[in-house]
């Protein structure tokens, strides 16, 4: 059990030194990207289940891209509520035709396609209820450029942020590319020039932390690895070919995970797309909404671990042979041993100590140890974001230090929760868990607010 | 410039503290990784500080004061009165044999102390043994036999405070390395540390290493074992014990020439039974009787034992 212990928290340590240092050390901010004088095409694909409260504000984020050659095309996923009437008004939308592909992708009916008269770069898809992959797949059927890009309907493209992704995509080998997602509560002033701040709420410190070290720490190392587990739902850029070429999305709620297994399998398996990669654009932002009650983020956590067991059992056969020993190396190690299994071993380490206190010595310079990685991954976190231009006034640099030491020891521990929950849920009630999918059309779901970005981090 | 500066200074203050807390926690991680046994080739390191074992006193004993036989008193476990539980009971709801409450082993120290006895070094005694060492009547020999965590815990302060010396017969293979928090329901026997501190007031003797054992016949180890097992057992406990080899006692009592050629090839100068008696010079040095004490003895029993009246 003690030998488990160490080897479990020997591949812990390992990974977050790698985690820290790798991207303080060797990444190379430099002074951002180049901006090219050609423009590729850009559709942005997004999906819209009964968005009534913040479609508009979706709305204004793509109207103000410093960028001339891409498409919005909102996929109104059988709202029943009066999403597709507020983009009709605001957008002055009328029926429009499309030229569809030759290759076909599965998705439900769709009913009408509209273009705004407002805003010729706007499109709207009207099709049957199907789910998040579902609209995603009818958005890439509908799409003309050679670029897709995935948006969730409350996240608020940067302005820079499809210049950043031309850039990237100018790398022939780049299959697929992930772009910087940011709390939008963890900024303040005019979003075309926002300003980060940190004085905000425990909850919304500690995500704003979170997704800090999750994109600048652990996803600039992923992408070193060729590793990257997920290229966040939330904002998400592709190449059209690679999503046609593994027949688009499958309907799961970790559809972004998955799509991006498949990707992985895609280059590990076909040799067309055997020098192919993924990578982390840092400078393609986006700024999301995160939850602001523990009840909210309880849920949404819970999604994400459901839909990351998910993801294990659908692939437990393709681990190694077709997805590579890296990807799986990371997948399997880190996020299925440290991420999901540790959390149930970390439990019974106290209900162990009530029957043999032989090691608690052992036990506390464990948590001494953890605290003291995870207390220095923050502290990496901060330096590393500030030299991408998440720069904090002094006084929020101040509460940032008081918070750091304090959240690893009470929020960072939520965590166990969310992860023990999730998969004691996901086995629980795998039936009901299915039908939550809303795999085809089942208004009795209406209220499951499936459609916020998954596995953003 | 200001890069480097701030990544020098992180992983700086990184490795710093990195391997401050290591080196904080370095021992308990050998320790739980120490195997539960006592090492055959590991030695304690208690020659210097036991080393009053070998002192002999001039007493200045005159013909009437001299003492032509002595008790020695014979231990294993003391235990503080409040932490006796089931485990320390025999069948008949009584304290086992090899149990002695605190507050008694308390009364008899004192009543040595009051009465002015002398408690004899190993040397003192062996000299006595051999005629060749006067000695005051008002002396005495206490031994505590296996090695038990409290002996330390709860006999060497006793003892410490008044200036009382002792030997302690200790299954070398049951030391051990880790530091246990002390559990009197348990069968915890001393660690390294403990004998390292306790060595100014025990002479740590041998009582095997791993013979301190009986077969399903009941018999004693050290008497039906191979001749040769039984010296390598015994060296071995010379090993941990620093070569002490001054003397002996045997498991259970049982012995025979056997075991007395043994000891002697190996160099022990005298032997300690359990015959319920009084040493007195001239005894065969290889089975010198002890007196046990019991747990049901009063001061009076105690007095009497030892004839201090």
């Amino acid at each position: 059990m003690l030998a488990f212990t160490l080897v479990l928290f020997t591949i812990f340590i390992i990974f977050q030194l790698l985690y820290i240092f790798f991207p303080l050390l060797f990444a190379k901010p430099g002074k951002g990207f180049e901006k090219l004088e050609e423009e590729k095409g850009f559709s942005i694909i997004i999906p819209a289940f009964n968005e009534q409260k913040i479609i508009l504000d979706c709305i204004k984020g793509m109207v103000n891209l410093q960028y001339q050659n891409y498409e919005a095309i909102f996929v109104n996923d059988g709202s029943t509520d009066e999403t597709l009437e507020l983009l009709t008004s605001h957008l002055q939308l009328e029926p429009t035709k499309r030229k569809l592909p030759a290759i076909k992708i599965p998705h439900q009916r769709v009913n009408e396609v509209y273009r705004s008269k407002l805003f010729p770069k706007i499109f709207v898809i009207d099709k049957h209820n199907g789910g998040k992959a579902d609209s995603l797949n009818a958005g890439t059927e509908y799409s003309v450029k050679k670029f897709i890009v995935t948006l969730d309907a409350d996240s608020v493209l940067d302005p820079k942020a499809l210049q950043a992704l031309n850039s990237a995509f100018e790398d022939e080998r780049v299959l697929a590319a992930g772009g910087m997602v940011q709390i939008g509560q963890g900024f303040e002033g005019n979003y075309l020039k926002p300003t980060p701040t940190f004085k905000k709420s425990g909850i919304i410190k500690y995500q704003v932390l979170q997704y800090l070290t999750s994109f600048y720490l652990h996803k600039l190392t992923q992408t070193k690895m060729k590793s990257i587990i997920v290229i966040a739902g939330a904002f998400g850029a592709f190449r059209k070919e690679a999503l046609l070429a593994v027949d688009g999305y499958r309907k799961t709620v970790g559809e972004d995970m998955d799509i991006t297994l498949r990707l992985h399998q895609l280059i590990k398996t076909t040799k067309k797309y055997q020098h192919m990669k993924l990578i982390f654009v840092p400078y393609a932002l986006c700024y999301t909404e995160c939850p602001e009650s523990f009840k909210d983020l309880y849920n949404q956590r819970i999604r994400w671990q459901k839909a990351f067991i998910d993801c294990v059992l659908y692939y437990k056969k393709s681990f190694i042979k077709k997805l590579g020993v890296r990807v799986s190396t990371f997948f399997l190690l880190e996020s299925l041993l440290l991420g999901t299994i540790n959390a149930f071993f970390l439990i019974l380490i106290p209900i162990m100590f009530l029957f043999n206190q032989d090691h608690y010595m052992i036990a506390v310079a464990l948590f001494t140890i953890t605290v003291l990685l995870s207390s220095y991954q923050s502290i990496a976190t901060v330096i590393v974001s500030n030299r991408y231009g998440i720069t904090y006034s002094l006084s929020n640099y101040i509460k940032i230090a008081l918070f750091i030491p304090f959240e690893v020891i009470t929020y960072r521990l939520l965590g166990i929760l969310f992860v023990i929950n999730g998969t004691v849920g996901y086995f629980k009630n795998k039936d009901s868990w299915y039908v939550s999918k809303r795999i085809g059309t089942n208004s009795s779901f209406v209220d499951d607010k499936t459609y916020e970005h998954n596995q953003a981090v | 410039m200001k890069k480097v500066f701030i990544n020098i200074m992180f992983v700086l203050s990184f490795l710093l503290l990195f391997f401050t807390v290591a080196n904080l926690f370095a021992d308990d991680f050998v320790e739980a990784f120490s195997p539960d046994f006592f090492p055959k080739d590991k030695r304690l390191n208690i020659s210097a500080c036991q080393r009053w074992s070998e002192d002999v006193r001039d007493f200045h004993v005159n013909g009437q004061d001299k003492a032509d036989q002595i008790s020695v008193l014979m231990y294993h476990r003391v235990i503080e009165d409040n932490h006796i539980s089931e485990e320390h009971l025999d069948n008949n709801g009584l304290l086992k044999k090899t149990i002695i409450r605190k507050s008694a082993f308390e009364k008899q120290m004192q009543a040595l102390k009051d009465a002015h006895y002398t408690t004899l070094t190993p040397k003192e005694f062996l000299l006595f043994m051999e005629g060749k060492l006067d000695i005051p009547k008002k002396s005495i020999l206490l031994t505590f036999d296996d090695g038990y965590k409290d002996n330390v815990v709860e006999v060497y302060p006793i003892l410490k405070k008044h200036g009382f010396k002792a030997l302690n017969f200790v299954i070398t293979e049951a030391i051990t390395e880790k530091k246990q928090s002390y559990n009197p329901e348990k069968h915890q026997y001393l660690s390294v540390n403990e004998i390292e501190k306790s060595c100014d007031v025990f002479s740590f003797q041998s009582h095997t290493y791993n013979y301190h054992k009986e077969n399903e016949k009941e018999e004693a180890y050290l008497v039906y074992k191979p001749q040769q097992d039984i010296e390598e057992d015994i060296s071995i406990s010379l090993v941990n014990l620093d070569q002490n080899n001054l003397s002996f006692a045997y498991p259970f009592g049982e012995y025979n020439q056997q075991t007395i050629q043994s000891l002697q090839k190996l160099g022990f100068k005298m032997a300690f039974t359990t015959e319920y008696k009084d040493a007195k010079p001239g005894m065969n040095m290889y089975e010198i009787p002890r007196k046990e004490v019991f747990p049901e003895d009063t001061v009076e029993d105690f007095k009497h034992k030892i004839n201090m009246k």
